[in-house]
């Protein structure tokens, strides 16, 4: 039997306080603040969430390693959806607008603000439609696959492991403007919007892998168990 | 390899020694590792198939005799190194499977050292190398900008495609960007073009 960081009986306070990135994962299983003194048991009860399935989330993101063990089978995938959509909300509807206006207003006080505006935007919108094009796969073709799946339905050739092997390109694009900004883009002096963008970018990027994360090594494997099942029966 | 990060999968049922190794990798100066640990050995051929890592690291110790030529085969992976993780002697039979061997006395740097032996060049010269361009691959990546295919540079330039492409491969490693559009914002902030000549494009 694993034994893990956080159980039932941890507090919500606590959690937030031993592991701060956390808020997000809490936010996107759809628990707001105000917790008081409510264990993670009765915080899961009172917002309807599996309280199993939230802890082997947050146990996943907050141990920082990964480790490939028997699939649980005491996993709500209909919860992990649900946390993996409001995600995708939060990166699209949110946080990647967000970083775009900031980084139209740190390119703005440069002296070159029309060139640089024109050509940091066509990168960051690329980067926007190539991240939405991806979430948008996963919102309409993987999550109803997999739900159909569940009900013992499958119809074509899907499989879950063609979702496999997309997330680098989506990564590595923001690195890539990072390491822009880092690497050569020419402020004058001290620049504190620049460097709240790349604050942000930074935190978004580390986001959006343990976003990927999830996917690939708690989502996709327990999809595989289900298809390999039905398989055989 | 991937160009940025070495995904190495250490296949080990002790979790002390297991995160131990986990920790001493991440370590290691000039890569970028990502680790994942396999916590019993049924879960190994599955993983490899559908993670695709580029280094297993196994306790054979644990597990008696893994097949690793079959393993390797079975994986998928065009050029899958294995290591073996070992903490007392053993039977060199089974160490001449692996590519090499890892224990549990050597440190970050010697682990560099046995990396670097296996992908020779492609490790080595990250970050030791100029990054600077040279005046032919400035040329280049202002053609690249605004917008000519690689056979309409190669024409420009009296070049084969090929050459172009090389070119082009050198620049992007250079400057870490990989992108059109990230090389269109080094250039115009380069000042190696203007927005004008390439506005057609934008």
């Amino acid at each position: 039997m694993q034994t893990h960081k956080f159980t039932e009986r941890t507090r919500m306070s606590e959690l937030v306080n031993e592991d701060a990135s956390l808020l997000s994962t809490i936010s996107r299983f759809g628990i707001s603040f105000g917790f008081g003194d409510k264990t993670v048991k009765e915080a899961c009860l009172a917002n309807n969430i599996d309280c199993n399935t939230f802890l082997a989330v947050v146990n996943f993101l907050s141990e920082g390693n990964i480790e490939i063990t028997e699939v649980l089978d005491t996993i709500s995938i209909e919860t992990v959806i649900g946390y993996l959509k409001n995600a995708h909300e939060y990166f699209l509807d949110y946080k990647l607008p967000s970083i775009r206006n900031k980084l139209i207003a740190a390119v703005d006080s440069s002296d070159q603000s029309e060139p640089y505006k024109v050509v940091f935007m066509k990168f960051f919108d690329e980067y926007f439609s190539e991240v939405k094009k991806h979430m948008e796969y996963e919102d309409k073709t993987v999550f109803p696959y997999v739900i159909k799946l569940l009900k013992g339905k499958t119809e074509g050739k899907y499989k879950i492991a063609d979702f496999e092997d997309q997330h680098s390109d989506v990564d590595s694009k923001l690195a890539e403007l990072k390491n822009i900004l880092i690497k050569y883009y020419p402020a004058k002096g001290v620049n504190y919007m620049l460097n709240d963008v790349l604050f942000d970018l930074l935190s978004c990027e580390k986001d959006l892998s343990m976003h990927n994360q999830v996917e690939d090594f708690f989502f996709v494997p327990y999809i595989e168990a289900i298809e390999q099942k039905n398989k055989l029966a | 390899m991937n160009d940025t990060t070495l995904k190495i999968a250490i296949a080990e049922p002790s979790v002390i020694i297991r995160s131990g190794l986990s920790v001493v990798l991440k370590r290691v100066t000039g890569l970028h590792i990502q680790t994942f640990e396999i916590t019993t050995i049924d879960l190994i051929n599955n993983y490899v198939r559908l993670h695709k890592p580029d280094i297993l690291i196994i306790n054979p110790a644990y597990w008696g005799a893994v097949d690793v030529a079959r393993l390797k085969q079975d994986s998928g992976v065009g050029d899958l190194k294995c290591f073996a993780l070992t903490s007392a002697m053993t039977d060199p039979a089974i160490i001449k499977q692996y590519d090499d061997e890892i224990t549990t006395y050597d440190t970050a740097e010697s682990i560099r050292e046995k990396l670097n032996k296996l992908f020779e060049p492609a490790v080595v010269e990250a970050g030791e190398e100029n990054e600077t361009l040279s005046q032919r691959e400035k040329e280049i990546l202002v053609c690249v900008v605004k917008g000519q295919t690689n056979k309409e540079i190669a024409q420009d330039l009296f070049l084969s495609t090929h050459t172009v492409i090389t070119h082009r491969r050198n620049i992007a490693r250079k400057l870490e960007i990989h992108s059109t559009a990230g090389l269109t914002i080094y250039a115009i902030v380069n000042k190696l073009v203007e927005l004008d000549e390439i506005k057609k494009d934008m």
